[in-house]
C-alpha cells in the first residue's frame, strides 16, 4: 500500500512539474506565413479590418493584473498596436515585457459607437475624450522569439 | 451502519485527506484573484527613483547608448522603447527603467513574484493548461464525491432529515437566488 501511495505521489509531482514548466507559446501559437509590418497596418487600417494578420514587435506593455492584452511596438518609433486576447484563454505574464513577440490574430476596428459609450462614462469635470475608431488585433496565438 | 453509509464515510475520509492541499490552493488563490481590481495577486512592485545627467530628447540611436551608459545597470538589458519623444524605457529581466530624457529623472519598477501566491494563482487560473487541466478536472470530481458522500455521513436529527438538510437547502438556495437576481 505504501509503495502504491509513494508511486502515485511521485507521478503526481512529475505531472505538476511539467505543468509549471514555462511555455513560451501562447494559445494556438503562430502559423507559417508572411509577417505584416505594424506600420503598414496602422498606415491604412481599413484595408486590414477582418483580415488575419501576423505581426512581430517588442512587448512594451501588458495588462498588469489579468494579462489579457499586450502592447506590441511597431517598426516605426512611437507606434504600437494593442493585442487583445480572450480572458483566461491566453494570459500574458509581466515578464514578457521587453521580449520580441510574434502574434497571430484578426485585425479589428472598434467602431465610434463603442467609443462613444466609453465617452459617456466620463465623470463630470473630466477632460472630454475624443471618440475615434480604435484598432486592435484579436490575438489567437503568440510566440516569444528566441525562447 | 449500512454498507452504503460505510462506503460514504470511507470515501469522504480518504478523499478528504487527499483534497486538503488542492482545496487550500484553490481557496487561497480564489480570495486573491477575486480582488484583482484592487491589487496584483501575482506580483509586488518595488519602485526606486534617482536621476542621471539628462541626455536630452535627441534621436533614439544617439540617446539610447548615453542612457544605458549613465544608468550603469550592470545587468542584461532585454530591449528599449521610446515611449514618447521625451521618455525612453529600458526593459530588464525584473521590470522597467523609465528615463525622462529632458530632466534625467529615472523611475525603476521591479516586479517580484509573490511567493507561493504566484504559483497558486498559476494553478487556479490554469495558466499552464494541459496537463493541469486533467488534474483540476480530477480534483473537481473529488469535490463532487466529497459533497455527495458528505450528505449521507450522519442520519437522524443532525443529518439530512434535520439540521443537515436545512443547512444544505440554504447552501443550495444561496447560489440559485443569486443566479436569478444577478441575471435580472
Amino acid at each position: 500500500m505504501r509503495r502504491i501511495m509513494f508511486t502515485t505521489l511521485a507521478v503526481l509531482l512529475a505531472v505538476v512539474a511539467v505543468a509549471v514548466a514555462k511555455d513560451k507559446t501562447y494559445g494556438k501559437g503562430v502559423s507559417e506565413g508572411e509577417f505584416t509590418k505594424v506600420s503598414a497596418i496602422l498606415g491604412s487600417p481599413d484595408d486590414f479590418v477582418g483580415e488575419t494578420v501576423r505581426v512581430e514587435g517588442t512587448a512594451v506593455g501588458v495588462c498588469s493584473h489579468r494579462g489579457c492584452w499586450l502592447e506590441l511596438s511597431s517598426d516605426v518609433e512611437g507606434e504600437s498596436i494593442r493585442i487583445k486576447v480572450e480572458d483566461g484563454v491566453i494570459v500574458f505574464p509581466k515578464e514578457i515585457i521587453g521580449e520580441t513577440v510574434r502574434v497571430e490574430g484578426v485585425f479589428k476596428a472598434n467602431s465610434p459607437e463603442v467609443a462613444e459609450k466609453k465617452c459617456d462614462r466620463t465623470k463630470p469635470g473630466d477632460e472630454p475624450v475624443a471618440c475615434t475608431t480604435t484598432y486592435e488585433v484579436t490575438g489567437v496565438g503568440a510566440v516569444v522569439v528566441g525562447k | 451502519m449500512s454498507t452504503f453509509r460505510k462506503v460514504c464515510r470511507w470515501l469522504h475520509r480518504e478523499l478528504g485527506f487527499l483534497a486538503v492541499g488542492l482545496t487550500l490552493v484553490y481557496a487561497i488563490s480564489g480570495i486573491a484573484v477575486n480582488h484583482v481590481h484592487h491589487w496584483d495577486p501575482n506580483h509586488s512592485a518595488e519602485v526606486e527613483t534617482w536621476s542621471i545627467e539628462a541626455p536630452g530628447p535627441g534621436p533614439t540611436a544617439d540617446v539610447e547608448p548615453l542612457v544605458l551608459e549613465r544608468l550603469a545597470l550592470g545587468e542584461p538589458v532585454k530591449s528599449t522603447w521610446r515611449d514618447t519623444p521625451t521618455v525612453l524605457q529600458v526593459f530588464t529581466e525584473d521590470g522597467t527603467v523609465e528615463v525622462e530624457l529632458t530632466t534625467g529623472a529615472v523611475t525603476r519598477t521591479r516586479n517580484h513574484r509573490r511567493p507561493l501566491l504566484y504559483d497558486m494563482n498559476f494553478m487556479h487560473l490554469n495558466t499552464g493548461k494541459a496537463p493541469w487541466t486533467g488534474i483540476a478536472d480530477a480534483y473537481a470530481a473529488v469535490l463532487i464525491i466529497l459533497a455527495v458522500s458528505g450528505v449521507f455521513l450522519v442520519k437522524g436529527r443532525r443529518g439530512l432529515a434535520g439540521r443537515g438538510g436545512v443547512l444544505m437547502a440554504l447552501g443550495v438556495l444561496l447560489p440559485v437566488v443569486y443566479g436569478v437576481l444577478a441575471r435580472g
